[in-house]
C-alpha cells in the first residue's frame, strides 16, 4: 500500500476523507483485491488499536501495524487474523460447482423445505414460554485446555444448517449473513479435503495453534455445568 | 454552638452524596433511554427511508464491497443488494419475494420471504429480557463519512453472546458503521459505508439487477403442501446459557435426507441459535451432495460467518448448534441436547 493510499484509508476510517476522494478510494478498492485485503486488515487492526475512543497510536506501534498490513509480520493484535477460519459460506458455491446446477437447485429446494414460506408456517410450533426442564442455571465453568483440531465438518451438511438458521437470525446479523452469502468465492471450490486441511492446520478457533492464543475463549466444559 | 453545628453539616454529607449519586444515575438511565430512542430511529430509517449506498463488509481481514438500494414507494418496499467484487451476485426483494441472482452459478432463485425486515437488518425492540443480558450505552459522539455520528453500544453482560456498536448518522439515524463485538470489545465483523445517499426518489433502473439472465436456470419456490411432519421435537436442550429460551421448534427435511431433521431455535431476545437434530443416517444423506466418500458423524467446532457451529452425537443422532454467538454458547447448547418423551400433538 503506498503512503498516499494509506493516508487515504486512514482518513477514511477516521471519517474524515472528503467524499470525492472516498469515491476514488472506493473505485480503487473494488478494482484491486490485494488492496482490499490490506484495507480489511487495516480497518480491523486499526479498530482494535484505536478502540472506540479514537486514541492515537504511538509511532512504533503504528509502524508495526503498517508492516503487518503489508504482510511483513505476523498480526500482533488479533491472533485469529493470521489464520483464516474455516469458512462455511464457501461451500455454498463449492457445493454447486461439485454437483452442477442441480446442486444449487438442491440447496434451493432444501431451503424450501426449511423455510416454506407463509403457507407452511402453522407447521412450526411457536413457543413463547421458556422450556421448563427443571435444570438449574449452571453455577461454575472451567476452561479446558485446547483440544486437538476438531474433526472435519461436512461442508454440504453445514451449509444446509446455515441456510436453515439464517431464516431465524434476527437483528443486524441478518444483514451480515446476506452480505456473506453474496460475497465472491475468490479462492475457488473448497470442499472436503481442502476444508479438512484447513481445519487440521489449526485454523479453527480452539484448535490450539502453537503460539497463537485462541481469539475466542475456549469452550465451556460440560463436566462442571451440572455442579450444584 | 459551633461545635454543635459541625456534626449537623456532616450528617448532610450522605444525603448530598445520595443526591449526587441519584442524579448521576438519572443521567445514566437518561442516556440509555436516549440510546434506545436512537436505535428505534435507526430501525425506522432502515425500514421506511429511501437510500442508496455502498458499504464494506469486513470479517477477519476479508473485505466485500456491496451496494444497497432501498426504496419505499406507495407502501411497496423494493430492495437490491449487489456484490461489487466480481461474483456479480445480487439479491432483489420486492415486498415479500426475494430473488437471488447467482450468475456464477447460472441460476436465479426466487423464494417467498415472510419476514419483511430490511436487508441491512435491524435490532429487535429491547424488552426487559434483553436488558437482563445486555447494557445499552451512548458513547461519545464521533464522525463517519465526514458526518457527525451518535455512537451506541449494546454490550453483552457475559461471554455467551456478542454485542454491537453502532455509529448512527446524527441527521438520518442511518447506521453508517456497525460492528459485531465479543464480550471483550474485540471487533468480529464490521459494516462500513463509503457512500450513502438518501434521495427523495429512486428510479426503477437503480433497482433492476445488472445481471443478464438469458440462459440462466430459474428456480422458483412456491408455498409447499408437504404433509405435516410427524414425531415433532423429541429433543430439547436440557440446559441453556442464561437468558436463552426456546422460541421455535419444527421439523424440516434437509438436503435430500429421508427423515426430517428437528430444528429448534433458541434466543435471548437478540442472539439466535439453531439446533438441528438428525438421525445419523439422515445426516449422511444430507451430506450426499458432497463429492467425498460417506462422511463420519460430525464432531467439534467450526467457524460460520461471524458465529460458530458445534456438532456432537447424542444417542445416535447428529446434533449441531449454529448461531452468531461465541463458540462456548453453541458448544454448551449442543452438549445439553437430550431426548425427552414426545408429547402428544
Amino acid at each position: 500500500m503506498s503512503e498516499q493510499i494509506r493516508e487515504q484509508v486512514s482518513a477514511f476510517l477516521d471519517g474524515e476523507l472528503p467524499s470525492s476522494e472516498t469515491e476514488l478510494l472506493l473505485k480503487r478498492l473494488t478494482r484491486d483485491p490485494e488492496l482490499r485485503q490490506s484495507f480489511g486488515r487495516y480497518a480491523l487492526i486499526g479498530e482494535s488499536l484505536r478502540g472506540v475512543g479514537g486514541a492515537s497510536l504511538t509511532a512504533s506501534f503504528a509502524a508495526r501495524v503498517n508492516r503487518t498490513i503489508d504482510g511483513e509480520a505476523a498480526v500482533p493484535v488479533s491472533p485469529a487474523a493470521g489464520s483464516r477460519p474455516l469458512r462455511w459460506w464457501k461451500p455454498i458455491a463449492s457445493m454447486a460447482v461439485a454437483a452442477g446446477v442441480a446442486g444449487v437447485a438442491l440447496v434451493a429446494l432444501q431451503q424450501r423445505a426449511v423455510a416454506p414460506g407463509v403457507a407452511a408456517i402453522p407447521r412450526m410450533v411457536i413457543q413463547n414460554a421458556r422450556l421448563d426442564t427443571g435444570a438449574k442455571e449452571p453455577l461454575s465453568y472451567t476452561v479446558p485446555a485446547p483440544a486437538a483440531a476438531p474433526a472435519m465438518m461436512a461442508s454440504a451438511r453445514l451449509t444446509n444448517y446455515v441456510f436453515a438458521h439464517s431464516k431465524y437470525s434476527v437483528g443486524l446479523g441478518q444483514g451480515n449473513l446476506l452480505s456473506t452469502l453474496l460475497s465472491a468465492d475468490a479462492d475457488g471450490p473448497q470442499v472436503g479435503g481442502a476444508a479438512a486441511a484447513e481445519a487440521a492446520s489449526g485454523n479453527v478457533p480452539g484448535a490450539g495453534t502453537p503460539g497463537a492464543a485462541p481469539r475466542v475463549a475456549p469452550a465451556v466444559s460440560r463436566a462442571t455445568q451440572t455442579a450444584p | 454552638m459551633r461545635r454543635g453545628s459541625r456534626p449537623r453539616a456532616h450528617w448532610l454529607i450522605p444525603y448530598a452524596a445520595a443526591g449526587v449519586l441519584s442524579l448521576g444515575f438519572a443521567q445514566r438511565s437518561g442516556a440509555a433511554d436516549d440510546a434506545r430512542a436512537w436505535l428505534e430511529k435507526m430501525n425506522q430509517a432502515l425500514a421506511t427511508r429511501n437510500y442508496d449506498g455502498t458499504f464494506f463488509h469486513l470479517t477477519e481481514g476479508r473485505v466485500e464491497t456491496m451496494r444497497i438500494v432501498h426504496r419505499v414507494k406507495a407502501g411497496r418496499v423494493t430492495e437490491r443488494l449487489q456484490s461489487l467484487d466480481g461474483s456479480g451476485r445480487e439479491f432483489v426483494r420486492n415486498n415479500d419475494e426475494l430473488t437471488c441472482f447467482l450468475p456464477d452459478q447460472h441460476t436465479v432463485l426466487v423464494e417467498p420471504r415472510q419476514d419483511r425486515g430490511p436487508f441491512l437488518g435491524s435490532l429487535p425492540r429491547f424488552g426487559a429480557d434483553v436488558d437482563e443480558f445486555y447494557v445499552i450505552q451512548a458513547l461519545p459522539a464521533s464522525r463517519v463519512l465526514g458526518r457527525p455520528a451518535r455512537v451506541i453500544a449494546v454490550n453483552p453482560k457475559d461471554q455467551f453472546r456478542f454485542g454491537y456498536r453502532l455509529w448512527l448518522d446524527e441527521n438520518t439515524a442511518m447506521p453508517l458503521k456497525t460492528q459485531l463485538c465479543d464480550a471483550h470489545g474485540q471487533v468480529i465483523e464490521q459494516i462500513l459505508f463509503a457512500r450513502l445517499e438518501m434521495p427523495e426518489t429512486i428510479a426503477d433502473a437503480d433497482l433492476a439487477p445488472a445481471v443478464r439472465t438469458e440462459g440462466m436456470r430459474w428456480v422458483r419456490q412456491g408455498p409447499t403442501s408437504e404433509p405435516a411432519a410427524a414425531a415433532l421435537s423429541a429433543y430439547r436442550a436440557s440446559e441453556l446459557p442464561p437468558g436463552f429460551h426456546l422460541t421455535v421448534s419444527g421439523a424440516q427435511t434437509l438436503g435430500g435426507a429421508s427423515v426430517p431433521a428437528e430444528h429448534l431455535v433458541y434466543s435471548d431476545g437478540l442472539a439466535t441459535v439453531s439446533v438441528f437434530v438428525e438421525p445419523d443416517a439422515a445426516a449422511q444423506a444430507n451430506a450426499a451432495a458432497a463429492p467425498s466418500a460417506p462422511e463420519p458423524p460430525m464432531e467439534g467446532l467450526a467457524r460460520v460467518g461471524s458465529g460458530f457451529a458445534f456438532s456432537t452425537v447424542v444417542q445416535g443422532h447428529q446434533v449441531t448448534a449454529v448461531g452468531e454467538v461465541p463458540a462456548q454458547t453453541v458448544e454448551f447448547i449442543a452438549h445439553s441436547v437430550k431426548s425427552f418423551p414426545s408429547s402428544p400433538h
